[in-house]
C-alpha cells in the first residue's frame, strides 16, 4: 500500500514540477530552468526546517518566495533572448544551480549530527515527516492539498484577463504588442509564478524523499519539467496532470515488468507520442470533442426530463 | 604565481584548445541544423556518441586500424543522422517547434538507453591514434593523440566550409537556411536538402564522437548530456548559424574550461563555463561574430 501512496505522491510533486513549466509555455517560452528553481525550494526548505527548526507550511512559503524572486531576476536577462538561445540560457542557469549546490558545503552540529548539505553527498536527514509522526498518508494527503490550490489557482488564472494576456504573448508576441501589452513584463511575471510553483514542488519534494543531492536536479529533470505540459498540451492544467500520470504513473511504473526493455520504451513512446499527437495528448479539438459530449449528454437528459 | 604554474596554466590551455575542436564539431552540427531548419536537435550529441559506439563494432568483428574505426564512425554518424530526421522532424509539422524539441528529446533518451542496453551501462575503450607519440617544445608537451584529433578536426572543417561555400549542394543549403520558400521556387528540394543536412551534421558528430572516444581513451553513456550542454552553449556563444563563431567559440570553450579546471578543481569548472555563457547572452546575445546592434 505504501508503495502506491509513494507513487502518488511523485505523481504530486512531478505535477507541481509541470505546471510550473506550464505556466511559462503559455507564454510561448520553453525554460529548461525549472529544476533550477526546484532545487533552489528544496535546499531552502530542507535547511529552514532541518537547521533553522522552522515548521513545514512557512518553509515552504519561503522557499517559494526565494525561488521566484531567483526566477525574477534570472527572468529579466534571460527573456531578452528566445527561442533556442532562450533554451540553451535557461539550461545554463539550471546547471550552474545544480552545480552550485554541487559545491555548496553548510553543515551545523545538530544533537551530535552534522546535518546539512554536504556538497556532492548531498543533503541528508530532512526528517520532518517522520520526526513529527506524519504518515505516508498524511503526506500524500498534504502534498495534495497544495496541488489542488495550485491547479484551482492557475485554471482561475487561466479563466481570467491574465491567462488571456498569457496566452495572447504566447500565440503572438507582435500582435499582443501592438494590443498594448507589455510583453517583458507578462515574461517575467509568468517566470516568476512558475519559480513560485516550482519553489513549492521543490520543498515537498525535499521532505518526502528527506535525501536530496545535485545530480537529481539536472537536465533530466528539467526536460521532463517541460516534457510533461508539451506532451499533455496547453489547452488546460489538467492536461499536465495526465501526462504526468501517463510518464510517471504507467511509463516509469506500470512498465516496470518489462525490465530493461522500459527504460527503450519510455524514449520510443514519446517520439511516438510526439509523431502522433503534435500539439499534445489532450490538445484543443480533444477539449472540444468531450465539450461536445457532454453538452450532448445533458441535451438529451433536458429532453428526457421535459418529456 | 611562480613561473611553474605559469608553465603548467599555458600547457592545460594548449590541451584544452586541442581538444576543444571536438566541442567546434559539436557547435558546428547544432549551427547547421538551426541554420537550415530553425530547429534544436538536442538528440544530436547523443547521436554522435551513438556513432562513436557503434564504430566499435567492427573491432568486435575483425582487428581494424584505429583509421577504419574512425571512418566508420563518420558513416555511421551519417545514417543515425538520416534516421533521425526521419522520425524525429519529417512527420511533425513544422509551425510547432516545441513537439519536435520533445520528439529530439525522446530520440536522446532512446539513443542513450539502447547504448546502455547493449553494452550493460559499461565504459569501453576507444582507439587512439599516435598516443606514444609526445612532442616537446621547451617547457611544453605536446600529447600526439590531442594533436591527431586536432588535426582530424581541422580537417573536417575546411572540408564542411568547402562544401558549404563551393558546391551546388551548399548553395542549395544555404538558400534554403535564408528563405526556404524562395528556394523551392527555384526548384530547390526543401525535403532533399533537409535530410542531406541532417546526414552531412550526422557524419560531422560521427567524426566528433570517434575524436572524443580517442582523446579520453573510453566511451560512455554518461559523456551524452554533458557533451549536449557543451555543443549548446558553443553554439550560442558563437552566434546561432555562424559557422565561424562555433569554430572559435568551441576552441575558446575548451580552452578555457581546462585553465578553469586547472585553478579552481574539475567539480567548480563547469560553473564558470555557464556564466561565461551567461555574461556573453547579456552582453552579445547575438554571439562572438553578431552585426553589431543598430537600427534596421
Amino acid at each position: 500500500m505504501d508503495f502506491y501512496l509513494g507513487l502518488v505522491q511523485i505523481i504530486g510533486v512531478h505535477t507541481l514540477l509541470g505546471l510550473s513549466a506550464y505556466c511559462v509555455l503559455l507564454t510561448g517560452q520553453v525554460s529548461l530552468a525549472q529544476a533550477g528553481f526546484f532545487a533552489i525550494g528544496a535546499y531552502v526548505a530542507g535547511m529552514l526546517t532541518v537547521l533553522a527548526g522552522w515548521p513545514i507550511v512557512p518553509a515552504l512559503l519561503v522557499a517559494a518566495i526565494v525561488a521566484g524572486a531567483m526566477a525574477c531576476a534570472v527572468g529579466f536577462p534571460a527573456l531578452r533572448v528566445k527561442g533556442l538561445m532562450l533554451v540553451v540560457a535557461t539550461v545554463a542557469f539550471g546547471e550552474a544551480v545544480r552545480l552550485f549546490f554541487f559545491n555548496f558545503n553548510y553543515q551545523l552540529e545538530r544533537g551530535g549530527f552534522h546535518l546539512g548539505p554536504h556538497g556532492g553527498e548531498g543533503f541528508r536527514q530532512i526528517r520532518y515527516f517522520p520526526e513529527h509522526g506524519w504518515s505516508t498518508l498524511e503526506v500524500m494527503l498534504f502534498i495534495w492539498l497544495v496541488v489542488v490550490l495550485v491547479m484551482a489557482a492557475l485554471w482561475w488564472m487561466d479563466h481570467s484577463r491574465a491567462g488571456a494576456t498569457f496566452r495572447a504573448v504566447g500565440e503572438d508576441e507582435l500582435a499582443a504588442q501592438s494590443s498594448g501589452i507589455n510583453i517583458t513584463a507578462v515574461k517575467v511575471s509568468a517566470m516568476t509564478i512558475g519559480g513560485v510553483i516550482a519553489g513549492v514542488g521543490g520543498g515537498l519534494f525535499a521532505h518526502y524523499t528527506t535525501h536530496i543531492e545535485h545530480v537529481q536536479f539536472g537536465v533530466v529533470l528539467a526536460t521532463f519539467a517541460v516534457a510533461y505540459p508539451i506532451l499533455g498540451g496547453l489547452s488546460n492544467v489538467f492536461g499536465t496532470l495526465i501526462a504526468v500520470i501517463f510518464i510517471q504513473g504507467f511509463l516509469i511504473e506500470g512498465l516496470r515488468f518489462m525490465g530493461d526493455w522500459r527504460n527503450l520504451l519510455f524514449g520510443g513512446l514519446i517520439v511516438l507520442a510526439m509523431n502522433v499527437r503534435p500539439r499534445g495528448l489532450i490538445d484543443a479539438g480533444t477539449v472540444a470533442a468531450i465539450r461536445r459530449f457532454v453538452l450532448r449528454c445533458l441535451g438529451k437528459g433536458k429532453e428526457r426530463a421535459g418529456a | 604565481m611562480d613561473y611553474l604554474d605559469f608553465i603548467d596554466a599555458v600547457q592545460s590551455l594548449a590541451d584544452g584548445v586541442l581538444f576543444g575542436t571536438t566541442y567546434a564539431l559539436l557547435g558546428i552540427g547544432f549551427t547547421l541544423i538551426f541554420g537550415v531548419m530553425h530547429k534544436i536537435n538536442l538528440s544530436y550529441a547523443a547521436a554522435s556518441i551513438g556513432a562513436a559506439y557503434a564504430s566499435l563494432l567492427v573491432l568486435a568483428v575483425m582487428k581494424a586500424p584505429p583509421a577504419l574505426v574512425f571512418l566508420v564512425a563518420a558513416a555511421a554518424g551519417g545514417v543515425i543522422g538520416g534516421v533521425v530526421y526521419l522520425i524525429g522532424f519529417r512527420f511533425i509539422p513544422l509551425a510547432n517547434p516545441l513537439a519536435t524539441l520533445m520528439s529530439t528529446v525522446g530520440l536522446l533518451l532512446l539513443i542513450d538507453e539502447i547504448i546502455v542496453h547493449t553494452t550493460q551501462g559499461v565504459p569501453l575503450n576507444y582507439p587512439a591514434l599516435f598516443s606514444d607519440v609526445i612532442i616537446r617544445a621547451g617547457p611544453f608537451t605536446l600529447r600526439g593523440d590531442l594533436m591527431f584529433v586536432f588535426l582530424i578536426g581541422c580537417t573536417c572543417m575546411a572540408v564542411l566550409l568547402t562544401l558549404l561555400y563551393r558546391t551546388r549542394l551548399g548553395i542549395a543549403t544555404r538558400a534554403v537556411s535564408q528563405q526556404p520558400t524562395a528556394a523551392q521556387l527555384c526548384g530547390i528540394s526543401v525535403d532533399n536538402v533537409n535530410v542531406l543536412t541532417f546526414v552531412i551534421t550526422g557524419v560531422v558528430g560521427g567524426i566528433a564522437g570517434a575524436m572524443i572516444g580517442a582523446a579520453i581513451g573510453m566511451l560512455s553513456p554518461l559523456l551524452s548530456l554533458p557533451l549536449t550542454v557543451k555543443g549548446l552553449v558553443v553554439t550560442v556563444i558563437g552566434g546561432l548559424g555562424s559557422i565561424p563563431g562555433a569554430i572559435i567559440a568551441g576552441l575558446l570553450v575548451g580552452g578555457l574550461e581546462n585553465v578553469f579546471q586547472f585553478f579552481r578543481g574539475v567539480s567548480e569548472r563547469d560553473l564558470y563555463i555557464m556564466l561565461l555563457l551567461f555574461v556573453f547572452l547579456v552582453f552579445r546575445p547575438g554571439g562572438i561574430f553578431a552585426a553589431a546592434p543598430g537600427r534596421d
